[in-house]
This record gives structure tokens, sequence and C-alpha cells, in this order.
């Protein structure tokens, strides 16, 4: 084991300026996942009635305070979305650096620990500044924090690092099995596998959260018969349509790519359409999260809506418990959890538009080489993050629509159901958003088509 | 290169006679040095002293008259045993254009020109042997003695080309001796 | 000089460098390196590795922009040029064709060699068409449908060399072509590509290493660090 860990760090330090991104990344990742996790703990262990801070009252009451704990559980989705593309940074690379590991002598198990250990050792540090942030914070707003929430705290902070390094063994589970390495030109099967794995963890977190919620609510402020049923059915909406829409992405960008490789015009498109229909899995795997985000943020919107002129009605009518400010601000941390998201997943989507340019380089530097123009070049890396994005986001977009809609029509009591329109933007601007996130690794396209990459073989 | 073998070699078909002889063996051996008529004629002599061919008889279409040769059984043995035996490998390294370059470190000439001269005459024969065999048409057997000539040139043109790279080494060698 | 290219090259030189100095950080690949390519002409480029052939090759067509040092085609100064252009002429008038990467994994054989075409704004019925017959000259037309990965190494090479020269360029640059191929692969691909630009009077830039590929060219230009050997006694 110590000689795993000092490969394992020599490794870390030796490596090139790709793996220090992918480091660099995976524990920024690591870090918010711990920061999200550790607010949640600190929450879940606050009992009764209190006065805190921050949060306009939110946090004041059990109720509110496990649709907190929801969210920031909720959240951590899309980091581990965000933590899966850091992964795929310097794949091929370290794929043949294992390889060579193998060749060399080593084990199966060692090269699994020496690659778990790398990947643990950047959540460690990521997982341990987030602590070391969260500490002073916790002290500074709860004087004598219980004996649970510290023991939770040094869970997290210890769990991260050790999921982060199963999760990796897991991920290389084929690489390690031949010296060889991994054949790159077989045609890509693995993609289900991750898929299945995201969905596997989202679906776990949402049990988890709605466990959470089933626990400790018996105080909603919105408790009344229907209230009460509101988030449970939302959720599952929310789920059905995600895992529907990610099945969508990944089919629908193979039957996309065989036929828009038929029937492109331009070498733009053709180039897209054959690099979907080759590996149509990739791209479902990085739109899974953005079609979450879209199903929730569009329902979200829709609901927002409703809830707000319902709540308008209900003051008008005098029958509003609290303030409305209370409410709002509970809509406005949810609409701020939802852009947290949003935010991670663009992210994400960059990294793993980044990485697929840097995989290709040495041919993309041969294209231009040869007068492919920059622009074909360009429009092809759009399209094919457009193509396969498009009818996913819209179903989507309709999903929470219909989300949204439901809503209205049993909203009744204070307003007059009318269809939330203004939620239709959402997918739209989804859309917009993906489109930009990909367009930042343009510059990266200038840089990696320089002739200098044609001298590598 | 054994011209009896070969002699016998090609009457194994059928009986022969000379000038047919020396015709289909440029034929099958295309850019060797061609046979002369006169040694055909003496080896087919030797062949049949020997006992490995016979005279089958003579005839003049309306021409000169011509003697037609076959091979004997003890020919087709003897042909036999010689293709089945190994040719030995480079048994004594003579090489005139090493013998050349240490000549002239002796005699302090310049064996660096004379590398490079070397060089550019080997590059000329095997454009020359390229452009043969690839030009429309070529047969077969013109391609593969061709590919020998040129695989031949090309190992002396390596050679050359890692003794002009350690032609200071070998110089200092030489004239310490 | 026995070039058999002789009722095409003219005397004006169709691409010329001069004193072209290039550094890659701080080694010096070209130190003053000149050439002249005549129109029709095949020219070999050879020399050990790290000699300077390849950026020589990047220079004159324009992939790279010499430090110092002119690059003259047609008349026209390429070391100014800017960059849209270049591509231009790039796609129109010159070829190239690498050891290996030029082909795009995952297009076919057949859209590889027509994209040069699409990108002119050729329909794509149009290019197949064309495409097909330029994969039937190298004989890989029952290839067409495959994609490179499915391809053996001479196969991968005689498409890329369609796809080089199915624009009819004046000029294909191609560096260590049969690099990655055994003898027999390399004779098909070379003897492919000789024909093919004697027939449609296509200059040839040829970088090598190998002395056999080297002479399938009229002639012979050896790079030592980055400057022209002198060659010896020229025939």
């Amino acid at each position: 084991m110590r000689a795993d860990l000092r490969m394992a760090w020599l490794l870390t330090r030796g490596s090139n300026r790709r793996e220090w991104w992918r480091v660099g990344l995976t524990a920024a990742g690591a870090a918010l996942a711990t920061g999200f996790a550790l607010a949640a703990v600190a929450l879940a262990a606050v009992h009764g009635q209190y006065q805190v801070s921050v949060g306009a009252g939110l946090l004041d009451e059990p109720g509110t305070r496990s649709g907190v704990i929801v969210i920031l559980l909720l959240l951590l989705v899309p980091v581990l979305g965000f933590l899966g593309q850091c992964a795929r940074i310097g794949a091929v690379h370290r794929d043949r650096r294992l390889a060579g590991l193998r060749l060399a002598g080593a084990t199966a198990w060692q090269v699994r620990r020496i690659a778990a250990l790398e990947t643990g050792l950047a959540c460690l540090l990521g997982s341990v500044l987030a602590t070391a942030v969260a500490v002073p914070v916790l002290l500074n707003l709860w004087e004598h924090p219980a004996a649970a929430a510290w023991t939770g705290m040094v869970l997290v902070t210890v769990g991260v690092p050790v999921l982060g390094a199963t999760a990796s063994a897991l991920a290389l589970r084929r690489v390690v099995a031949s010296p060889l390495g991994r054949t790159r030109r077989v045609r890509p099967q693995s993609g289900r596998v991750p898929g299945l794995l995201f969905l596997g963890g989202a679906l776990l977190l949402s049990v988890v959260a709605l466990a959470a919620v089933a626990g400790i609510s018996n105080g909603l402020p919105f408790s009344g018969g229907l209230y009460g049923s509101v988030p449970l059915v939302v959720a599952g909406g929310i789920l059905a349509v995600g895992a529907g829409a990610v099945w969508l992405a990944g089919g629908t960008a193979q039957l996309m790519g065989l036929w828009f490789a038929r029937r492109a015009r331009t070498a733009a498109t053709l180039i897209a359409a054959e690099r979907l229909r080759e590996d149509p899995w990739a791209a479902a795997r990085t739109n899974a999260a953005v079609l979450l985000v879209t199903v929730v943020g569009t329902g979200f919107v829709g609901v927002r809506q409703v809830l707000l002129a319902d709540l308008h009605g209900m003051r008008r009518a005098g029958s509003l418990g609290m303030d409305l400010t209370y409410y709002t601000t509970g809509l406005d941390l949810t609409a701020a959890a939802i852009l947290v998201a949003l935010a991670i997943i663009l992210s994400g989507l960059a990294v793993g538009t980044a990485e697929a340019l840097a995989t290709r380089r040495r041919g993309l530097a041969a294209q231009t080489a040869a007068g492919v123009p920059h622009t074909v070049l360009s429009r092809a890396l759009l399209l094919e993050t457009a193509l396969p994005l498009l009818p996913a986001v819209v179903l989507a977009g309709t999903g929470g629509m219909a989300i949204g809609a439901w809503y209205a029509s049993v909203t009744t009591e204070y307003t007059t159901p009318d269809v939330p329109y203004v939620a239709l933007l959402v997918p739209v601007a989804v859309y917009a958003a993906c489109l930009l996130a990909a367009a930042t690794s343009l510059p990266l396209l200038r840089r990696s088509v320089r002739p200098a990459e044609l001298r590598y073989a | 290169m054994s011209t009896r073998h070969i002699l016998l070699g090609l009457l194994a078909g059928g009986p022969s006679h000379g000038y047919d002889l020396k015709r289909r063996h440029d034929e099958r051996f295309p850019q060797a040095r061609p046979l002369a008529y006169g040694q055909v004629y003496t080896t087919l002599q030797r062949l049949v002293r020997d006992g490995l061919a016979q005279i089958e008889g003579t005839d003049s279409d309306g021409g000169p008259e011509r003697t037609t040769y076959r091979s004997t059984d003890e020919g087709a043995r003897e042909l036999a045993a010689w293709a089945r035996e190994i040719a030995p490998p480079a048994p004594f390294v003579t090489n005139e254009i090493f013998a050349k370059v240490v000549v002239s470190i002796l005699a302090d000439g310049d064996p660096d020109a004379y590398l490079r001269a070397q060089r550019a005459a080997h590059m000329e024969r095997m454009r020359e042997l390229t452009a043969v065999k690839t030009a429309k048409g070529a047969d077969l057997a013109t391609v593969l003695s061709a590919d020998f000539a040129l695989n031949h040139l090309d190992a002396d043109l390596r050679w050359m080309t890692t003794t002009a790279a350690r032609l200071t080494t070998l110089t200092a060698e030489v004239d310490a001796t | 000089m026995s070039n058999k290219g002789e009722a095409v090259t003219s005397t004006v030189p169709l691409l010329a460098a001069r004193d072209l100095v290039k550094a890659h950080g701080r080694t010096e690949a070209l130190r003053g390196a000149s050439v002249e390519l005549r129109a029709g002409e095949i020219l070999a480029v050879t020399g050990a590795s790290g000699s300077g052939k390849s950026t020589l090759l990047h220079c004159l067509a324009g992939i790279v922009r010499p430090d110092a040092g002119s690059v003259t085609y047609g008349g026209e100064r390429l070391d100014t040029l800017p960059e849209k252009r270049l591509s231009e002429l790039r796609r129109s008038e010159f070829g190239v064709v690498f050891q290996f990467g030029q082909l795009i994994p995952e297009l076919t054989a057949l859209d590889n060699v027509a994209l040069p075409l699409l990108l002119a704004g050729t329909s794509r019925r149009d290019a197949h068409a064309k495409a097909g017959e330029w994969l039937e000259r190298f004989g890989v037309r029952g290839q067409a449908d495959l994609r490179p990965g499915e391809m053996s190494g001479g196969q991968a090479q005689r498409t890329s060399l369609a796809r080089a020269l199915i624009t009819g360029p004046k000029v294909v640059f191609a560096d260590e072509p049969t690099g990655a191929l055994d003898s027999l692969a390399s004779e098909q691909v070379m003897t492919a590509l000789v024909h093919t630009a004697r027939e449609s009077g296509t200059a040839v830039l040829l970088i090598t290493h190998d002395a056999q590929v080297a002479a399938y060219a009229d002639r012979e230009l050896r790079l030592t660090d980055g400057t022209v050997a002198p060659l010896g006694v020229t025939a």
C-alpha cells in the first residue's frame, strides 16, 4: 500500500498540464459535493424551532428546513455529473499510462489501487478545503453544534474521497483488464453503463431526499392535504421525465446521426452526424443532467408563477398565514439552487467538449493542414452538441410544462387556472446556454489545430 | 552464379537448342547480365561430357544446322540437389565501397566526398530501376528482379549513411595503426 | 537530369523557398534552406530524423510561417498571405498526405474523399460520383463504405491519396506517406501516387527517410541539420 501511494503521488506530480486540470477540477467538484453534503448534514442535525440569522426564517422550522435539505441533496446530482466529466479529462492518456504500468508488471489490483488513490487524493484535497471553510461558518452560526452534526461532518469529509476512489476504481475495470489497454477504435458500447450509474445515483439520492422529507416533515407550511403531496408528485414526475429524456437523447442521437449522415449537404453537418452515429451515448451522458435541470427548471418556473398568483390571491383574501417574503424567499432559494445546478452542468458540458477536442487534436490539425476551414470544424463541433440536445430539450420542456400546467389546473381556489407560458422560455434559455458552453471550447479548437500537433505520431 | 545449373533448369522443361536457351534465359532473368552465346555453347558441351545432358538430335529448318539437347536423369538429380542446397550467406566480407573508404583515408583523400558521390550514383541507379519496375505493363519477373537489386542498393546506402556519420572515428582508428 | 516529366517541367519554379529559417522553441529546425519545385516534378526530400524535413514541408505548404526567408508559389508570396487565403489555397491548389491522421475516422472512405468537393460547394451526389471514380483509380472502390479504422494501412493511404488528388491540385505534399506501411503496401501506394501525378502533371514534394521511396522521385534533396546538403557528383 505504501508503494502504491508513492506511485500515485509520483504519477500525479510528474503529470502534464491536462492531468493537473483534472486534479484541479476533480478537487473543485469534490469541494462542492462536500459543501452541499456538509450543509445538509448540519441542517439535519438541528431539531425543533430556532432563530437562524440566515435564510429569511426558512431554516427556523423543521418543515421548511427539510425542504432546504432536499434541495441541497438534489444539488449533489449535477455535482456528480460534473465529477464524471472531470474523470474523462485525459482519459485516453491515462488509459495508456495504466496499460504501461500493467506491461511493466503491475497486477490489475495494484493498477486499480494506484488509480483510485490518485482520484482519492484529489477528492481529499477538495473535501478538506470545503470542511476548512464550513467549520468556522458553522461555529459562527451555531454556538454549540450537536454531536450528531460533528459526526455527520466527519463522515462526509472522509466519505467523499472514499466514494471518489471507489468510483474511479469501478470506471477503470475495463482498462486494467489488459496490459495493452482498451482498444480505442472498437465501437464504444460502454455508454449505457455510466448512464445507468448516473440514473441509479439520481434515483438513490431522490429516495434519500424523499425519505428525509417524510421523516422530518410534520409541519410543512403548505401542509394542506394537497400541498403535502405536491413535493412527492413533482419529484416523481421529474424523475420519470428526466429518465425518459436520457434514453431519448441516446436513441435519437443515433437515429439523427444516421439520418443526417445520409442527407447532409454540407461538410460540417456530415462530420457532426457521423460522429453522433459513431458514439451516440457520449452525447447522452453529457445531456442527461441538462435534461433533468430543464425539467426541473421549466416545472419550477411554471409552479412559481401559479403559486405567486395564488399567494397574491390569498393575501387579498386575507388568508395568508405569514409574511409574503417568507414564501418568496423559499421560491428564490429554490431558483438559486436550480441556477447553481445549471451552472455546474454547463461547466461539465464545457469540460466534456474541451476534452473531446483535446483527444482529437492531431486529427483536427491534419484537417486544418489539408485546408478544411476553421468555420467548418467549429460548426461541426457546435452541431454535435446542438443536434442530439434538441429533441431531448423539447421533451424535457414539455414535461416541465406539463408539471406547471397540472399544478395550475389544481390550484383554483384563489386564481383562475391559466397555463404558465413563461416557463416555455426555460428550455429555450437552457438550449442557448448549452450552445454557449460548447462554444467556450472554440478558442481551444483554434489552439489545438496548430501544425505543431502534426509532429506527434 | 552457376550457368550450368541454370541451363539444366531451362532444359528441365523439355529439349531445346542453344539459341533458344539463351533467349529464354534473358527473358526469365531480366536485368541480369545477358548470357553470351559462346558461353551457352561451351557450358552445354561440358554438361554432355559430365553426363548431365545429351544430344537429342540436329535439325536445320532450312537455315544453319542446330543441335538440340536434353537433360539426363543424372542431370535432373544434380539439378534437384543444387536447388535444395542453400547459398552460403556472405562467406567473405568483400566490399569495394568499404575498401575505397579505407584506402582514401590511408592516402589522405576525401572519403566523405567519395561517399557522397557514391551515394548519388546509387540513388541514380535506384531511380532507373524504380522507373523500370513502375513502367506500365512491367511483368512480375521484371518487378521482382528490380526489387532484388533495389533492396541491395538500399542496404549499401544505409551502410554508407552510417559510415559517413562515423568517418571521424574511423579516420582516427585507421591513422593510429 | 534523367526525369520523365520533362514535357511538363518548365524552367520557372512553381514553388520556391529561399533561405528558410524556422525554430521550434529553442531548437532550429531550418537554418537557411532553399528549394525549388518545378511544375509536374516529383521531388524527394530526404534526411535523418530531426533534419527539418517535415518543417520544410509545413513551410512550403503554407501550414506554418517561416521565421525568416520567403516562400513563393506561382509568383505569390505565401509567407505573408492571410490564414484564410492560405487555407483556401491548401484546399484548392495543394493536396496533403501524411503518415496517418488526415482521414476523419468517423467518415466512410467515400465521404472522406468527397470532403474537399463538399467544402468547395459541390452537391453531395456529384461529390460522391467523383469520389467513387477516384477510389476506383486507386483500387479501393470496394472499400468505399468502410471507415478508416476498418481498412488496412495501405488502403487507408490510397484513400488519402484519392482525397489529396480529387480537386486536381498543382502540388501534392506527402510527408512519409508510406511510413507506417510494409514494403508491398508501400510499393502500391507509391506506384499509385507516381502514376497519377505524372498523368495529371501534378508536382509532388515527397518527404521520406527511405531511399527506396525516394527513388520514385525525379530528383532528391538532402537535408542535414536544417540546410540543404551537397549531393555529391550529380549525374
